[in-house]
């Protein structure tokens, strides 16, 4: 009798969480979408569609959709070609295969915010260690001839790297030429040691048969092994590993704040990713029907991903 | 075992990635232990290089220097007790004393202008609290629902389901925004209320827990039931130990997600240096020393980034199975 009851009074703190925490901001969310509310302001408008309409056309959200799009479309394919890269060498050394796992997942521990800053010490103009390294290398010839392409016949002082060894080095995160391909870099750096776990993880579950089977079949390169067994038992794996970076991509914030944060989003506005325009419109300038209306946009994007996923993996998995 | 001639190519591979991987780490280490121009230059006051540790000469802490400067009334209780000396003459002895006990190895000036310079400790502890606190809830509410949802019959328990499946889809990051008025509309932001509240359910956690009671045998909940027990004991009595390892996986997953989160205390602490996570502190020391002092800078991440770290290398393969657990979705 008593456990009847019970069983509402166990799962009733989740349901009434995931109401107040999922369901009404949400809602919550799409309504102010629509309106021109602000926080502190008694009364609000509604403006239809006016919100998104900017989104789409104004100047500073094509910023907002170039930093996003060139972070996600430089991040996701490094990311999961790295990772995918690294678990198949580790996954077909002998020795060693430990420390380099160890290793490479190390950025996935660290807290973000920190490591962006140390990227950021390490690539200041004139003091930091990686210019140093870059203009240390100007000094020896075969590194000189190599880099700036003179060995094939370039003129070496209209190479990037010749203008770098006459001096001018590169401002990484001031230069809008550099700002939003240096977060990226950071971004890559930091994600591709969890796809590569996953996909360490999906090859255990590739059976050997299948690779001796291939093998009777006169696959005898390794390029036609992993074309014929590796890579298609690999599908569900990709999948997966291929919507996750998606939707972290688009997540990207940290590195922002890290290099740039409290009122900029790098040079000519270059990182300013989609998290940094919600919290600038939203939170810093009130703007709450701006930031409402991205959020949804976000949304829309993220689960219109994980659509596309469940419809691959409806269509794809079964076949193992 | 054959001979395979591609193993060098993919060491060497391996190896040149793990460089570019360690070298953050490599330098953060490196420059917490040295000065500013060793840090700049990579060279010390020699010119020779300046190694891993740097080479510890002391140099003068500008802080200590500054706020021991020798004050009007030092000055001229010291001339009292030295007759003839002129006040320059006596300004400059103590100004060379204070100078004096000021000249600190980098490596130690590093860490304790990190401890100093801004509340580091309360940072830390503040981690360790919305860490714990997050962990400690999440627990509470999804151990009883991922029960029911597993082992319990009544209506409308698909339902829940369902909703857990779908809510698993929605990245905080969506709702920042109106969780964010919610809280100020409730007066609530700068508190540790706002830290938690948020992450209290864990639709991951009710799923991962679900899936784990599933396999649980119903007989050690009859047998339970048997000996009197409660529903209620018999969540934290009989399934809280089976599922220990499972726990154990989403409490890695959830600290290390919370100890390195950043944009959610960003958007609900403004201001309370008491309230500060550490990635939070992290970046307004930064923004309070204007980046230049990189040391002590320095000094702040190792001391943030460390404690995962170590627990890291000590239980990798629990670390690597609570972190990819979202990958068992």
């Amino acid at each position: 009798m008593n456990s009847r009851i019970a069983h509402y009074w166990f799962v009733s703190p989740a349901l009434v969480l995931m109401l107040l925490i999922f369901g009404i901001p949400i809602a919550i969310a799409i309504f102010l979408s629509f309106t021109d509310y602000s926080l502190g302001n008694k009364t609000f408008e509604f403006v239809g569609f006016e919100n998104y309409f900017k989104i789409f056309t104004r100047s500073s959200y094509e910023k907002m959709w170039g930093a996003t799009l060139r972070y996600v479309i430089v991040v996701v394919p490094l990311t999961v070609g790295l990772g995918l890269g690294a678990a198949l060498l580790i996954n077909s050394i002998t020795r060693f295969s430990e420390i380099y796992k160890t290793i490479y997942f190390l950025p996935v521990m660290a807290t973000l915010m920190a490591m962006a800053i140390v990227w950021q010490v390490m690539l200041h103009p004139t003091a930091g260690s990686i210019n140093r390294l870059l203009s240390s290398g100007c000094e020896i010839d075969y590194i000189y001839n190599l880099f700036t392409l003179s060995f094939v016949g370039q003129e070496a002082s209209e190479s990037w790297y010749g203008s770098i060894c006459n001096g001018n080095m590169p401002n990484w995160l001031g230069d809008k030429k550099y700002a939003i391909w240096v977060v990226c870099f950071v971004g890559v750096w930091q994600g591709f040691g969890f796809n590569m776990v996953l996909y360490l993880a999906g090859l255990t579950s590739v059976s050997r048969e299948l690779y001796m089977a291939a093998e009777m079949d006169g696959a005898k390169s390794g390029w036609e092994r992993f074309k014929l067994v590796t890579w298609p038992a690999l599908g569900p794996t990709t999948v997966f590993v291929v919507t996750i970076s998606f939707i972290k991509a688009f997540q990207v914030f940290d590195i922002v704040e890290a290099f740039y944060g409290f009122g900029s989003a790098g040079p000519s506005k270059s990182a300013y990713v989609m998290m940094f325009a919600i919290f600038e419109k939203g939170i810093k300038q009130n703007l709450i029907g701006v930031g409402a209306a991205i959020s949804v946009i976000f949304l829309i994007l993220v689960l219109s991903i994980t659509l596309i996923q469940r419809f691959l993996v409806e269509r794809k998995v079964h076949y193992s | 075992m054959n001979y395979d001639i591609g193993q060098p190519i993919k060491h060497f591979l391996l190896v040149l990635g793990a460089i570019i991987v360690i070298l953050p780490f490599y330098s953060m280490m490196s420059y917490s232990f040295q000065s500013q121009g060793e840090i700049e230059t990579g060279k010390n006051s020699k010119g020779e290089k300046a190694g891993f540790l740097g080479t510890q000469e002391k140099i003068v802490d500008q802080f200590c220097f500054k706020s021991n400067t020798p004050e009007k009334e030092e000055v001229n209780s010291l001339m009292l007790k030295m007759p003839g000396k002129t006040e320059r003459e006596v300004y400059n002895i103590l100004l060379k004393d204070v100078t004096e006990n000021c000249l600190k190895k980098p490596a130690y000036m590093n860490y304790t202008q990190a401890f100093t310079k801004a509340p580091l400790l309360r940072y830390l502890l503040n981690g360790v609290i919305v860490t714990a606190s997050i962990f400690l809830l999440q627990v509470v509410v999804a151990l009883p629902a991922a029960y029911a949802l597993a082992k319990l019959r009544f209506v409308g328990r698909e339902f829940i389901f369902t909703l857990v499946l779908l809510c698993l889809l929605i990245p905080i990051h969506a709702v920042a925004l109106p969780l964010y008025i919610m809280l100020a509309k409730l007066g609530l932001t700068n508190s540790y209320a706002a830290l938690i509240i948020p992450w209290t359910i864990s639709v991951f956690g009710i799923f991962l827990m679900r899936q784990f009671f599933m396999t649980v045998p119903d007989d050690y909940i009859d047998a339970g039931r048997m000996d009197g027990m409660s529903e209620f004991s018999i969540i934290w009595r009989v399934m809280l130990p089976t599922a220990v390892p499972a726990l154990l996986a989403f409490a890695i997953f959830s600290v290390v997600a919370h100890w390195n989160d950043y944009f959610w205390p960003r958007v609900v602490i403004t201001g309370d240096p008491d309230l500060f996570t550490p990635p939070l502190g992290m970046r307004v020391f930064k923004q309070d020393t204007e980046g230049d002092l990189h040391g002590p800078m320095m000094a702040v991440a190792v001391t943030i980034v460390t404690p995962l770290i170590v627990a890291f290398l000590i239980a990798q393969k629990r670390f690597i199975e609570g972190i990819t657990f979202s990958g068992m979705k």
